[in-house]
């Protein structure tokens, strides 16, 4: 179910980061300010805001999940929030390399940006050991969602008191007074959000389809377990 | 491609261009060791499932001949079991 058009969407999200790496580096100008490091900032930021949003679509998916007691809600939440752990894991060492680049430091912990990632980024860490702990898959599944929605509640509110912060280290690109990027630096990373957004759809959906091909294959040696006779084709849809 | 290459601008690979360079290498290296832990679930996947159906033809074979034995047909190895592998994270 879950691999439908996966073909598709994996060669547009090949097509999408061709299209976007060209044009970063041979499309956008260079910047004036911090020159060629600032190439990281197509990387960085689509994936910290894929990551964030990754976490509240985790959120959204729980609640779908305790609305309507479903397992499949609680694989899309478990999913979106695994592969926004995967790109957090990125965003905190591009972030890094891109601080010791153009400050000098691998980390500046009085940076409001900077730590607030790591705490939402450790936060969603504990999300492992917590499901895992719980041995029933009802109540693992209930409780993680639990979680899922608090944290992914928290996470808009951390993004809009690090705004509300008067930082001066951390650049603040858009929704500035002093104006935002030019066009063509804005285009290229219109096209590097796409190409990250349309990369963690891609992976999720190739997680989901090996979780639900996995789900199958359990069910299978089950029903292939049970001695009554005429099982074989009594189970052969749900493999199909 | 020659063409485009050519009127692109030169990369000033200097001391900016390593720290560029590691950045895409890093979320290059973390999505293919993804891709990779993928493609070795989806081969243990192919792989068991090779084996059921395996399992389920030779089943098939001994009640065809012997259609009063059910009960006395072989259980799923050990390795096939549903608590065996482990697989499938939740």
């Amino acid at each position: 179910m879950y691999g439908k058009g996966l073909r598709n969407l994996s060669i547009a999200t090949v097509a999408a980061l061709a299209v976007s790496l060209s044009l970063v580096f041979f499309y956008a100008p260079l910047d004036a300010d911090q020159g060629f490091v600032q190439k990281i900032f197509y990387l960085h930021v689509p994936l910290s805001i894929v990551a964030l949003a990754g976490f509240v679509i985790g959120g959204v998916f729980a609640i779908l999940h305790l609305r309507s007691g479903e397992a499949r809600w609680d694989a899309h939440s478990y999913v979106s929030i695994h592969l926004s752990v995967i790109f957090g894991v990125a965003v905190l060492i591009t972030g890094s390399i891109w601080a010791k680049a153009s400050w000098g430091h691998w980390w500046v912990w009085d940076e409001p940006t900077l730590v607030s990632f790591l705490i939402v980024f450790l936060m969603y860490a504990t999300y492992y050991p917590f499901r895992y702990a719980i041995e029933d898959r009802d109540r693992q599944a209930r409780y993680a969602s639990v979680f899922a929605i608090a944290a992914g509640a928290f996470v808009p509110l951390n993004f809009i008191a690090v705004r509300l912060a008067q930082s001066l280290v951390h650049p603040r690109v858009f929704a500035t007074a002093d104006g935002g990027l030019p066009g063509s630096m804005m285009l290229t990373f219109l096209a590097s959000l796409l190409a990250i957004g349309l990369l963690w759809v891609t992976l999720v959906r190739f997680e989901l389809t090996a979780k639900s091909a996995s789900g199958q294959l359990k069910r299978l040696r089950r029903a292939l377990d049970a001695p009554a006779p005429g099982d074989a084709s009594r189970i052969a849809p749900e493999v199909g | 491609m020659a063409a485009l290459l050519a009127s692109a601008p030169a990369l000033p690979l200097d001391e900016a261009g390593k720290y560029v360079a590691g950045a895409y290498v890093v979320f290059l290296v973390l999505v293919v060791v993804y891709v990779a832990i993928m493609a070795a679930k989806l081969q243990r996947i192919e792989r068991e499932l090779r084996e059921l159906a395996g399992f389920a033809e030779t089943r098939a074979i001994s009640d065809q001949a012997a259609p009063g034995r059910e009960g006395e047909e072989p259980s799923i190895p050990d390795s096939l079991a549903p608590h065996g592998s482990g697989g499938g994270g939740i």
